[in-house]
Parts: structure tokens; sequence; C-alpha cells
């Protein structure tokens, strides 16, 4: 239901996160998933990860990226390898999409 | 608290095999799937998906909720309040799925608030208590809102089912500062903007990936920011002084005489500002030639004289290109 009511978040809510900012078990848990699942997926190259003192760290990139090949395998039973080549194509299509809409406002500018 | 009519949400009888729900739900997943669907209300439309699935793909689940279907009360339409204990005698295995939306129908009865009333496990604290689910949406701002940081009023929408099981636009508001420094694939945490926290633990997060919204003047990769940079014939060739309006200001930049396709001029730091210990990025300037319009005598005559003094300049590189 649209809403007129603005709620003012405080400056100290907002937190700009780092680069690597999550951990396996934050990965898993915006995923819901268990570790296990985070840990095939790095072995198997669908999911890229730094390592930090060693631990796993993930940026936000790869947690977004993560979360579309989880719904992917969950809804259509994908396996990891078809999901991640699926998230590949859709980020591919979404910067085209921005490169096209930028070469358009660049036209008509 | 309204019933939700999962059956009707996927379109499948209530004697629908398994096999039947999964392959209806497959097929309006592809329809409606945000990465997929232009429509306003795709997410809304996906989530209310989601939801029935979750609930009639689980066996358990399913006879639950079939048990409350046949309530009175859910056939009357109207405010809905599941009986006292409706869920005694059912044993849920299955952690469930929080990683989207929910209707508070679902909520209630197979929520992370049912779970641990129940003494669900995973991460649930005291019998009783949960901490609210971190909740994830995708935000635009401008790339000039990374350099000197802004206060953004951005505008929220989740889903809800109605009485007749249909998805519902819910909007919210916040106004956020957003912080200086910030890239695009970048997330911005607002702690206790999340799913609410249930007997007394805290709400969760709110976290929000950050895209630039399509500029003609410029695009991000990372902090490093490139501008088109157009130059007049003269300018590219003979070299110039020129006054550049940057998302950092204006700047007199010096152009190398020896224009060719392809060249960038680096301006060292003038990028996304860097934060903490992270540099800035850099403003790469691409030098694009821009041709005056051949639109009176004098510019004609012009162009004329340019082309008598390159008597053997071939610009096609050679015969049959």
């Amino acid at each position: 239901m649209p809403t007129n009511r603005i709620e003012i978040v405080p400056a100290d809510a907002v937190e700009l996160l780092d680069l690597q900012a999550y951990s396996a078990e934050e990965l898993a848990r915006a995923c819901n998933v268990r570790p296990e699942w985070v840990v095939e997926h790095v072995e198997a190259g669908v999911l890229q990860v730094e390592t930090s003192r060693n631990e796993w760290r993930f940026d936000a990139v790869t947690l977004v990226r993560a979360r579309r090949i989880r719904q992917l395998e969950s809804t259509f039973d994908a396996d990891p390898h078809l999901a991640a080549l699926t998230a590949d194509l859709i980020e591919e299509v979404t910067q085209l999409r921005r490169r096209l809409q930028t070469l358009v406002a660049g036209r008509a500018a | 608290m309204e019933f939700k009519d999962y059956y009707r949400a996927l379109g499948v009888a209530k004697t629908a095999t398994a096999d039947e729900i999964k392959k209806a739900y497959r097929k309006l997943a592809r329809k409606h799937h945000p990465d997929v669907s232009k429509a306003a209300d795709a997410t809304a439309q996906m989530a209310a998906l989601n939801e029935a699935n979750d609930v009639l793909s689980d066996p358990e689940k399913r006879l639950a909720y079939d048990s409350l279907a046949d309530a009175p009360q859910a056939r009357a339409g109207g405010e809905f309040r599941p009986p006292p204990n409706w869920d005694a005698g059912f044993e849920f295995s299955g952690g469930g799925d929080d990683s989207g939306e929910h209707s508070d129908f679902f909520e209630q009865l197979f929520g992370r608030a049912a779970r641990a009333q129940r003494g669900g496990g995973g991460d649930f604290g005291a019998r009783g208590t949960a901490r609210g689910g971190d909740h994830h949406a995708r935000i635009e701002l401008d790339l000039l809102d990374a350099y000197e940081g802004a206060e953004r009023t951005i505008t929220l929408r989740s889903a809800r089912l109605d009485e007749h099981g249909r998805a519902v636009n819910e909007e919210r508001r916040l106004q956020v500062k957003i912080p200086k420094g910030v890239f695009e694939g970048q997330h911005i945490r607002l702690a206790g903007r999340g799913g609410e926290g249930h007997g007394g633990a805290p709400a969760g997060d709110l976290l929000l990936e950050v895209a630039f919204r399509p500029d003609a003047r410029w695009r991000a990769e990372g902090r490093d920011v490139h501008q088109r940079v157009p130059l007049a014939p003269w300018e590219a060739a003979l070299g110039t002084l020129a006054t550049v309006h940057t998302p950092g200001g204006a700047t007199e930049v010096t152009v190398p005489a020896g224009w060719r396709p392809g060249r960038q001029l680096r301006l060292k730091g003038r990028g996304i500002p860097g934060v903490g210990n992270h540099a800035a990025g850099h403003l790469f300037l691409e030098l694009e030639l821009a041709l005056p319009p051949a639109e009176t005598e004098a510019a004609r005559a012009a162009y004329a004289a340019l082309a008598k003094a390159f008597p053997t300049f071939e610009p096609r590189g050679g015969a049959g290109v």
C-alpha cells in the first residue's frame, strides 16, 4: 500500500560495507543455505572468493550472484554450473542494457 | 490476517500432485522472474509464487495448510485467525525458506516466529525469540552522490498476498544519508531496517546494493570513472588547454597534440573518492573528435581548404576499405 510517510534513517545506522564484507557463514545466511553449499560452489569455481588471514571473504557482487544462483537452483532444480551460466548471462544482459541506455542518453543529449 | 489461497496463486487444483505443482510453479516463475519480466510488480508476483510454492511443495506444510483451509473461517473469507495450537499434531522438519518476503499469513503459520515458538533450531535463540531476517534491495544513485555524499529518499517495494491470493505491492520510503565514496555493486547496510525480530529479538538489517543511473556524460567501473571529452579537430590535432566539467567539478586539462582514436588521459585520484584505507579511483578522459557542421559558406570553404592541405590523406586506409 503506497504511503507518504518517510522514515528517517539516522546516520549511525548507515554503514558502507567494505570490499570483502562477508564471511562464508554470512554469505550462507544471506542465501539461506548451509555453509557446505558455499564450500561446494567455491570449489566448483562457481563463486569467487578472496582469502584474508586464512579466512574466506566475499564481496557484495558475489553475494548478489550467490543469491541469484541459489534462487535458480531452487526454482528450477538447476545444476550449479547451469545456474551459474544463467547468472552470467543475466549479469551480461544487465550490463549491455545499461550501456545501451547510456548510449541512447548520449545520442539524445 | 487474511487467509491465503496458495492453490489459486499457482493456478492448480487442491488435488494437484507434487509434479503438477512443480510444473505450475516453474511455468509461472519463468514468466514473473524479476530478471526476465519487465512488469513493475514482478518482484511482488515472484514473492507470492515463492510463498505458495514453499508451502505446497513441502508435504508437511501442505498437510497442515490443507487442514486450515478446511476450517470454516478460511472458506468464509475476511479476517482469519488460526485456531489455538492449530499446528498440534503436525511435524515440521525443514527450516523453511527465509530468503524472501513473506505475507503475515505465512509468517504466522510457517515463518521464523512460528518456528521459534515451536522451538526451531538453526539461528534461533531462546524459545520464542528470533532475530529478524536481513532484507535485500537494489537502489539507483547518481554518480555525483558518490563524490559528495547525499541525502536521498528511497522507495522500496515488497509484496503481500491479498485475500484472493493475488500479489499486492507495498511501499515504504526511507530517507538515507548516502556515504561519500560509494561505488557500484557495493552494499550499504541499514541496521535494524530488515525483517522484524520476534519475541524481543532485534530486527534484521536492510542491505542496499548500489547501482548508478545511466548518464551520457560518464560511467563508473569500480572507483574509476570514464568521461567522454569531445574535441574540435584543431584542438585534437594541435593540443589545447581545455576546461572539462568532471564529476568533481570544472578542471583545466592539458590535451597534448596528436589525437588518435581511443586516446585517454588519466587524472590520478579524480575518480570516486577513497574511504578508509582505500585509495580514490582515477578519472579517465576519453578524447573524441567532434566535427563542426558545414552549414555556412565560410565553414564549407574551411573544409575545402583542409582537403587541399592534405591531398594524400586516406582516412579509410587504402583501396577497398
